[in-house]
């Protein structure tokens, strides 16, 4: 049926009942509109395809895949001929590492390949520059990214940094500096990249609570120019922690002073922004990104420990907000302060690093029922070694 | 306790009532509906075999299936003889079989009640007779009713048909059908009562004196008439009844026939047989589904590719493959029940693959089933010369049944009896309302 005959129908319906006429000016009007829209979008489209900015943008994004494809290839020791392969190759196991480093770029690296509890002890200082040394356990065939507190950033392969004997006493003049830091500028914190392509956003997180998200599609640049940026606002401030995560994510910072604070990765902004008011005293000391099935742990120096669901993180909207308050005030004023968080499954495991320098495993799920942690000394640190990881390491 | 209840085992909609001698309770059997006393007569069986019905049936059938991956296997089907001059072979016959299908949604159950030839159909690997699905439908409907009323059901009065069929043997078949489905749900007790008697029975509860009335039953399925004296228990009568296959359904399909297969490629494709046998079987909502096989698809892909109506094979391709036909034919009755009230409606589907518009006017409805109206109108005339009674002798002329509200319809009622005369009942449940009432008649005479 020609268009012109459903006009002429059209027409006699308007001519047996005059009042359809006015609904069928509106139903005809309303379809005019909705394809004069839909007409703009494709001139648009087509203006894009023949100016070549649709091209550009598709060789921008085959660019960025062809790049996580190097990183997976990297990450799984393969070449295109093993890729190829891969369903019916079983992937080589690796071990499992953990990483201790403090602000001087320094690493310890030990491959836990055993079922030990006491991982061994470091006799030297254990504050360096007024700052506890930092945890991270890590599959031995990874990659890491090293945040520097000038934001600048470089990478280095896990099994690239020699090894400590598991269970012995060191000092760090013993530990292998992998990228040093240069004049005036600190490590702030070291990320594991494996999940660099499957991530969408780097989420970077300050001392004093400045949080910037970045896409992962600006990586290649990121990691081509060494430099991811600061992340934060003023002058004083510096870089804490920087993650992986996906839009849908929900992270979540937590101070020295007990202050959580819990936000929706999809509605941050692109720009550093202040996200918390602190006290002058008060500053960043973990970030974590809770799963569903996971929880949070909070840690005092002490021992105690703070175990909530991943439920009842709040998530704040306000560009300054106060954030949730874990220390009451009355213990806050016995000196009572967090020293470490993590988001946790039961099965996963946790390293503890004490004031004595001894580095212990505890189970999760124990030091959740208990509430607390036995250490030797004051608790520095504390460290997650998930269970996946702890069974793919073959322990 | 267990109680009795009247079923209206509708063509496209259901319901359940009871009566306790003062007042008819229509149960809301399904929460989910805009209507909670009508629930839509769609079955949906899975893989595992579980079944639902109504709008939960709907909306599980369009979480499984709209827009899921097919992935086709061969399977043995069978094998067939092959028998020549002097020669005799046996073949093995093999069928495609998407073995992600996770549902099949049945409607129109009880068009296959009367339908000649249709026995049953296969869903995965069990067949299931037309005795089979009504008496699935009526066993989870029976197990909703009694979860609203928190008592059993021992028995029911069941609505039926002037006529099943023109056959008076495919008529008793259809009816011991779906007396043994009522029976196998769980029913002890099963009796029956014609639609439109049911309807005036409903109707009697507003009079105060007795009429010559006409019931004007057009459903989904049917056209039931019946000329009935009312108003005094005593001298109720039926003088007349009469009906015919012409309902709602006939009316989609003539909408999908005249109005719809020009945006699936009718009219532009001349030279592909196989194209044009899968358009001219979209209106058939029992062929549709079956054409989704791989064969189907190459033959639409590569018209695709040569460039033959692309945007319409694209668009046949999307209903087809994407499990849109449910969604299609509930576009067209919606556009088809607006016209009751509007003068033009839109009917559209928009999905991946399809951009479906069109501006349907009441003028054009008129003229699509223009053919209907002197059938429906012959069958009238018909039943009321067999009543006895002459036209002026009609008190009353109660409409009934969805189709019913069809402003053609109501104009021919109006310009045989007259304005005052025409009366509307409610569309939907007062055939249920009066199977109710019917089931409690034994005792309340």
């Amino acid at each position: 049926m020609s268009f012109t005959h459903k006009i002429d129908e059209w027409m006699k319906e308007a001519e047996a009942r005059p009042e359809s006429a006015v609904m069928i000016v509106k139903l005809v009007a309303k379809r005019l509109r909705e394809l004069t829209e839909r007409n703009e979008e494709l001139l648009t489209e087509n203006i894009a395809l023949q100016n070549g900015t649709r091209v550009e943008e598709y060789q921008k994004r085959i660019a960025h895949l062809e790049y996580q494809l190097d990183l997976l290839k990297r990450r799984f020791s393969a070449d295109e001929s093993l890729l190829a392969e891969l369903p019916t190759t079983s992937l080589e196991t690796s071990t499992l590492s953990l990483l201790i480093y403090n602000t001087y770029g320094k690493i310890f690296r030990i491959e836990i390949n055993s079922d030990l509890q006491a991982l061994g002890r470091i006799v030297d200082e254990t504050l360096q520059n007024s700052e506890q040394p930092r945890l991270l356990a890590i599959p031995s065939n990874e990659e890491i990214l090293l945040l520097f507190t000038s934001g600048r950033v470089s990478t280095c392969a896990v099994s690239n940094i020699s090894t400590v004997e598991i269970g012995n006493d060191w000092t760090w003049d013993k530990a292998a500096i992998p990228d040093e830091p240069r004049a005036g500028e600190f490590l702030a914190c070291v990320m594991p990249i494996s999940r660099l392509p499957l991530s969408e956003f780097f989420l970077q997180v300050s001392r004093r609570g400045c949080v910037k998200k970045t896409m992962t599609s600006m990586a290649q640049s990121v990691l081509g120019n060494h430099y991811l940026g600061k992340g934060a606002l003023q002058k004083s401030d510096q870089p804490f922690d920087v993650i992986l995560c996906q839009k849908k994510d929900l992270f979540g910072f937590v101070t020295l002073e007990g202050k959580l604070l819990g936000l929706d990765v999809n509605e941050l902004s692109y720009s550093a922004e202040d996200r918390i008011k602190l006290t002058a005293s008060d500053y960043v000391i973990a970030s974590l990104v809770p799963q569903a099935d996971e929880s949070m742990l909070f840690v005092t120096q002490t021992g105690k420990v703070i175990h909530r669901e991943q439920a009842s993180l709040d998530l704040s909207k306000s560009p300054l907000a106060k954030g949730q308050t874990l220390i009451p005030p009355t213990r806050l004023e016995q000196g009572v302060r967090f020293v470490g968080a993590a988001s946790v499954r039961d099965e996963d495991r946790i390293v503890i690093l004490d004031s004595k320098g001894n580095l212990r495993v505890h189970s999760a799920g124990s030091i959740t029922g208990v509430g607390s942690i036995e250490a030797e000394g004051l608790i520095l640190s504390i460290g997650v070694i998930q269970a996946e990881a702890w069974k793919d390491s073959n322990l | 306790m267990s109680v009795k209840v009247g079923i209206d085992f509708g063509t496209s909609n259901s319901g359940v009532a009871v009566y306790d001698g003062q007042r008819v309770q229509l149960l809301p059997v399904d929460p989910k509906n805009v209507l909670p006393e009508v629930i839509k007569t769609v079955l949906y069986i899975t893989k595992d075999y579980r079944a639902s019905i109504g709008q939960e049936a709907v909306e599980n059938y369009y979480r499984d299936n709209v827009n899921r991956q097919r992935r086709y296997v061969k399977q043995w089907a069978g094998e067939i003889d092959v028998r020549g001059a002097d020669m005799f072979y046996v073949r093995d016959i093999y069928v495609y079989v998407d073995e992600l299908k996770p549902g099949r949604l049945l409607q129109y159950l009880k068009t296959a009640l009367r339908k000649d030839g249709y026995a049953g159909t296969q869903i995965f690997e069990r067949y299931y007779t037309v005795g089979d699905l009504a008496k699935t439908y009526l066993s989870l409907l029976k197990q909703r009713a009694e979860d609203v009323l928190g008592e059993s059901i021992k028995a029911v009065t069941l609505g039926r048909p002037v006529k099943f069929s023109e056959s008076p043997e495919q008529d008793h078949k259809a009816q011991e059908i779906l007396r043994q489905a009522a029976s196998e749900a769980g029913f002890k007790e099963v009796d029956f009562e014609l639609e439109p008697v049911a309807a005036a029975l409903d109707y009697e509860q507003s009079i105060t004196k007795p009429q010559n009335v006409v019931i004007f039953d057009f459903g989904g399925g049917t056209l039931d008439i019946a000329v009935m004296r009312l108003g005094d228990p005593r001298t109720r009568q039926v003088y007349a009844s009469g009906g015919v296959d012409i309902a709602g359904s006939d009316f989609d399909r003539a909408i999908i026939e005249k109005r719809m297969l020009s945006h699936f490629g009718l009219g532009r494709v001349k030279h592909q047989p196989e194209i044009i046998d899968m358009i001219h079987a979209i209106p058939d909502w029992m062929a549709l589904p079956e054409l989704g096989t791989p064969i189907n698809k190459n033959i639409l892909d590569k018209a695709i590719h040569a460039g033959t109506s692309p945007i319409q094979m694209k668009a046949l391709q999307g209903l087809i493959y994407n499990d849109l036909a449910f969604t299609f034919y509930n576009r067209v009755e919606a556009g088809k029940i607006a016209l009751s009230n509007e003068s033009a409606t839109i009917i559209s589907l928009e999905d991946k693959d399809i951009a479906l518009w069109e501006l349907y006017t009441r003028h054009q409805l008129e003229t699509d089933i223009q053919h209907y109206l002197i059938d429906v109108e012959k069958v009238l005339l018909d039943t009321i010369a067999k009543s006895g009674l002459d036209v002026i002798e009609i008190d009353a002329v109660v409409k009934t049944g969805g189709s019913s509200n069809i402003p053609l319809f109501t104009e021919m009622l109006v310009s045989i009896f007259g304005k005052e005369k025409v009366k509307q009942s409610s569309s939907f449940t007062s055939v249920v309302a009066g199977l109710a009432i019917k089931s409690q008649a034994d005792k309340l005479i």
